[in-house]
């Protein structure tokens, strides 16, 4: 466990580092935050009756705003480390640790997540606070469901990343497979609309997948879209996609390494 | 010409990865196009955006993503972040050794046929555009489509090299000039209407990005802008184009004079 700790606490440490691009990051997460939210003001004046009852234009300005905020959380856009640590070979030192392998690549990504948290997801929800009304969780058990859905969506988004990284064992570059499982996933996870404002069939179908756990569904429960009940049926829906995730990321690895020749030199 | 043959190389090099390619350019037009769908479907619901309609939506979406995919692709060695390893790694030196000229060179080192996935989207979507608008093309508006299109491409790419030419100082890629690459890229996808008024006076005045998309398009619409800017500024796409990208070339050449190699 302390070898957990240890590598998660170095790879926050690394993160605090990289002050400039935590600005600029920041700053650019904002800044299309401000797009989409412009573009949301506007559906909603052009025809306030339009939207479902009960999910008023707060309600998706929040959605938005956490949208922006869990980017870093959640990583699912940029992050290269363990493609690259298959394409390059350095994952063959990480193998000979007597380590679990998942759970050395876990740990250090949360503690990239963690800091991104206080990096970029609580400033960048400041900052939006003070140019929207936002709404919260309207009591601590609304709360609390939300606390424990914003960490499986780390752990979800960090299985399916893992996996599709791992694909590198198969192939000498894996960056074509990360990149097209990147942009295919996108629409699924909500990132781009409020998953309430799909047609209710679609939105239907898109919420029993597991990639509606990775941002959505925090972000409903934020919001309180999802509420009581609904909430802890849609978290229940994130914690066996993680389960299953977890199985699926286990088995291929296994595979995978048995595959394994790396070049040398 | 040499120019033509570093680039040739560039492309034939790409060509070799052919699965390689054809996933990339596939994720790129699933995942812009993705984008779009989401838009089209939120947009279904509430009918308008500021008095457009989707179709026009889609217009100024196509024009944007048309413009920007091709600039991306022809300029994608000024890239910022491109541009920042070729700083950071010292490979810079390398081409400033070469008997050709730099700018060449950079534009001959990055064309990445990837990126027609990102043009073959915006081309869909400006399909779409047109199938739903039943537009009034004149000759007049037809001739200006394209050099709407090209003045859009050179801006753009305008952005990009002044975006490069900070990371003669700072090094790193600058990561806040997506802000104004990106950002401003995005910006044009919607009616510029719906934005608060300082975000409407920067990117009309300061970075006129919108004198490149959304001006335009009024004209192809034939409507008056309710911003109250006179029906003219439809015409200063060519200017602000070129104008752009002229400086954004001498101040990349004053850059250069400053450069100072990381000896890396």
């Amino acid at each position: 466990m302390n070898a957990y700790l240890a590598l998660a606490r170095a790879s926050l440490a690394r993160q605090f580092r990289y002050r400039g691009a935590n600005l600029a990051g920041l700053i650019t997460n904002f800044f299309f935050g401000v797009i989409r939210v412009s573009v949301m003001v506007a559906l909603y004046n052009a025809n306030p009756a339009a939207a479902p009852a009960g999910y008023d234009l707060a309600k998706a300005v929040t959605y938005l705003a956490c949208a922006q905020a869990i980017i870093g959380w959640v990583a699912l856009w940029g992050w290269w480390d363990l493609v690259r640590a298959l394409k390059g070979g350095e994952v063959v030192a990480d193998l000979q640790r007597p380590i679990d392998f998942f759970g050395l690549w876990a740990a250090q990504d949360f503690g990239r997540a963690i800091a991104q948290l206080f990096l970029r997801a609580i400033p960048i929800m400041l900052a939006f606070a003070l140019v929207y009304p936002l709404v919260g969780p309207a009591d601590i058990g609304q709360l609390l469901i939300f606390i424990l859905s914003f960490a499986l969506a780390w752990f979800l988004s960090f299985t399916w990343r893992f996996l599709f990284s791992i694909l590198g064992f198969w192939v000498t570059d894996g960056t074509g497979f990360a990149r097209l499982a990147i942009f295919s996933a996108t629409f699924f996870t909500g990132f781009l609309m409020p998953l309430s404002l799909f047609p209710d069939a679609l939105a239907g179908v898109l919420r029993w997948l597991p990639f509606a756990g990775m941002v959505a569904t925090p972000l409903d429960v934020f919001s309180n879209a999802l509420r009581g009940p609904e909430a802890l049926v849609a978290v229940a829906v994130q914690a066996f996609w993680a389960l299953a995730l977890y199985a699926l990321a286990q088995a291929t690895f296994t595979a995978g390494v048995r595959r394994l020749t790396t070049q040398g030199g | 010409m040499i120019f033509i043959r570093l680039a040739s190389a560039t492309l034939r090099a790409q060509a070799r990865y052919r699965a390689s390619l054809l996933v990339d350019a596939l994720s790129a037009l699933a995942g812009n196009g993705l984008e779009f769908v989401a838009l089209a479907l939120t947009f279904d619901r509430f009918g308008s955006l500021a008095g457009w309609s989707m179709g026009q939506v889609a217009f100024l979406w196509g024009l944007t993503e048309i413009a920007f995919g091709s600039m991306d692709m022809l300029f994608g060695g000024f890239d910022p972040a491109v541009f920042g390893q070729h700083i950071r790694r010292g490979t810079l030196d390398m081409y400033l050794l070469r008997p050709v000229n730099l700018i060449a060179q950079i534009f001959a080192s990055d064309i990445m046929l990837r990126r027609l996935g990102r043009i073959a989207q915006g081309a869909l979507v400006f399909a779409y555009a047109n199938h739903v608008l039943a537009l009034a093309w004149t000759p007049a508006k037809l001739l200006y489509l394209p050099v709407v299109l090209v003045s859009a491409v050179l801006f753009y790419g305008a952005l990009f090299i002044a975006g490069a030419t900070a990371s003669f100082w700072t090094v790193q890629g600058l990561e806040v000039v997506n802000v104004f690459t990106y950002g401003g890229t995005a910006l044009n996808s919607y009616p510029l209407p719906i934005f608060d008024r300082w975000l409407r006076r920067f990117f009309t005045f300061v970075i006129p990005t919108a004198v490149v998309v959304y001006y335009p398009a009024l004209y192809f619409f034939d409507l008056p802008d309710p911003l109250g800017l006179p029906g003219w500024v439809s015409f200063l796409a060519p200017a602000v184009g070129l104008g752009a990208l002229g400086m954004s070339l001498l101040v990349f050449k004053w850059g250069l004079r400053h450069y100072t190699s990381t000896g890396a």
